[in-house]
């Protein structure tokens, strides 16, 4: 692929604001009620009005549970009080939120993009079965017993088993890394619980080889980000967080029939877009905020980086590598794993948070005795590994 | 257990033939592509000119999981059981059931063959 082009693009946009809500376990709320939180704090965050946001684009949105009125993104609009230019929401995962807000802003469509996960996950007893989309029909699957993401992604890192060296030995160090994380991370569900590899091994099996604690947490919350020009971002009032890169890939073959299992995921080509945009190598990295629904999805994420090769991976993250203190940082909040459940903006608005230097006890830096960072790898990922975002953050 | 509407009107023909104990895929007459899911047209060379052929039921575990949990009460009484990918020697790979097998012998790249199943009135395909 020729880079030119979007070499152009390169540290012209930025992540200017992010917008928290309560997160966990929160009774008693709509989904709804977190996307407009989550949004208007994102506004009020990048010190905007709420009048500036010209498009709104909004994660995939779960049915409604509790009877609530579906969460579509013209009643996230009206609860906010804006009426956007631009428009989305994405129906069954593919992450192209980023390179869609880069692409109106440079095409000039819009000036300042909100980009909003929510759910109520928790509260709504959401199982994450029938958001598990296949090839087959919902009764073929039924026949089978074969029910949701942990399963899926569980068949996956089986595969991933028989063609090279990993499995649990692997996992429970990133489980365990990410886990030192949260502990430093007070708004992190998993914060005041600490996990050693014990207690690893000792959690249940939920789809051998995946345990419990191979599995993204459930959560009720929200959380948002703004996207706007560098130029825009100046004048605004955190330090200015540039996307040096982006690149977007989606193998979409239903992992029934796929034969990406074990890599190369989505993630090989959306890198190679993302750093020949940014005109970096993997050494310019100082930390990571990878998508890890699952332990493994962290494995095979990093490993189609290119941070190691196939089967290096326990090497990689043992004697916490990854963990306060280590060479290399990955999920700095504790994670999808150990933080909350916001889809990519997990990862994604913690890389910006980082970088911004707005994390206390578990900031970049001396402070937990790693580098301070400069340039932060983000990755997104969706479906069974059916589509990736590679997503390179720098502080300007 | 029920089964309701298992067919859709893409693979009438596939259910067609698991009734009869026969295992059907579409193959494209262009390019000698054997598909699934099904589909109308080739995913290959996207030719609609399309025969049926019926596999031998033979192929390999691509991989599998055991399900511990239970995520619905229908198979409460059913974990430990094994749903995986089967790479059938014509080419496609089929979720379906590992069973009446020794979990420990399990392995990616076990040859498998296909056994008939009935759930409620549906006959399925299952390997061992």
């Amino acid at each position: 692929m020729n880079y030119t082009r979007i070499r152009k693009l390169r540290d012209k946009y930025a992540i200017v604001g992010v917008g928290y809500t309560p997160q966990g376990k929160i009774p008693g709320r709509t989904a709804m009620s977190f996307y407009a939180e989550a949004g208007a704090n994102a506004i009020q965050d990048a010190g905007l009005k709420k009048d500036a946001i010209d498009a709104l684009i909004c994660y995939r949105q779960f049915p409604a549970a509790n009877d609530e009125p579906e969460a579509t993104p013209y009643l996230v609009a009206q609860h906010l009080g804006i009426t956007p230019a631009i428009l989305s929401q994405e129906s069954y995962c593919p992450r192209h939120q980023f390179i869609q807000a880069v692409s109106l802003l440079e095409a000039g469509f819009c000036n300042y993009v909100l980009i909003i996960y929510a759910d109520n996950a928790v509260s709504g007893k959401r199982m994450f079965i029938n958001e598990a989309t296949h090839s087959e029909s919902p009764a073929y699957n039924f026949a089978y017993g074969e029910f949701g993401f942990v399963a899926d992604y569980a068949m996956a890192a089986r595969r991933a088993m028989h063609q090279f060296k990993t499995g649990p030995d692997t996992w429970k160090e990133i489980a365990v890394n990410q886990r030192k994380w949260a502990n430093l991370n007070q708004m992190a569900a998993m914060h005041n619980k600490t996990l050693d590899y014990d207690q690893y091994m000792n959690s249940p099996y939920l789809a051998e080889p995946f345990r419990r604690l191979d599995a993204s947490l459930i959560s009720d919350g929200g959380r948002a980000c703004v996207v706007t020009s560098v130029e825009r971002a100046r004048d605004l009032r955190h330090p200015v967080v540039a996307i040096m890169g982006v690149g977007e890939a989606n193998p979409s073959v239903d992992i029934h029939q796929s034969a990406y299992m074990s890599g190369p995921t989505g993630a090989k080509k959306a890198s190679e877009t993302a750093f020949g945009m940014a005109d970096i190598k993997l050494d310019a990295i100082d930390a990571c905020e990878i998508y890890d629904c699952f332990t493994y999805t962290v494995e095979i994420t990093m490993q189609d980086y290119g941070f190691f090769s196939p089967g290096e991976g326990n090497e990689f993250f043992k004697d916490g590598k990854t963990a306060p203190g280590g060479k290399m940082p990955v999920n700095t909040s504790g994670g999808l794993l150990s933080e909350a459940y916001f889809m990519g903006l997990t990862p994604i608005t913690e890389g910006v948070m980082q970088l911004m230097g707005r994390c206390g006890e578990r900031q970049l830096g001396e402070k937990t005795g790693t580098n301070k960072p400069e340039i932060i790898l983000c990755s997104d990922n969706g479906g069974v590994l059916q589509t990736h975002s590679c997503l390179i953050l720098r502080r300007l | 257990m029920e089964i309701n509407r298992i067919a859709t009107a893409d693979t009438v023909f596939f259910w067609e033939g698991c009734s009869n104990h026969q295992l059907r895929f579409q193959k494209c007459d262009e390019c000698g592509h054997v598909r699934w899911p099904a589909s109308i047209i080739c995913p290959k060379c996207h030719s609609m000119k399309t025969s049926y052929i019926v596999s031998e039921g033979e192929g390999e575990i691509y991989s599998f999981v055991i399900y511990h949990a239970v995520f619905n009460s229908n198979f409460k009484n059913k974990v430990p059981y094994v749903v995986a990918v089967v790479r059938l020697k014509e080419g496609p790979h089929l979720l379906t059931n590992i069973v009446d097998c020794d979990f420990a012998k399990l392995r990616c790249g076990r040859k498998v063959k296909v056994v008939w199943r009935k759930i409620g009135e549906v006959t399925v395909p299952c390997f061992q």
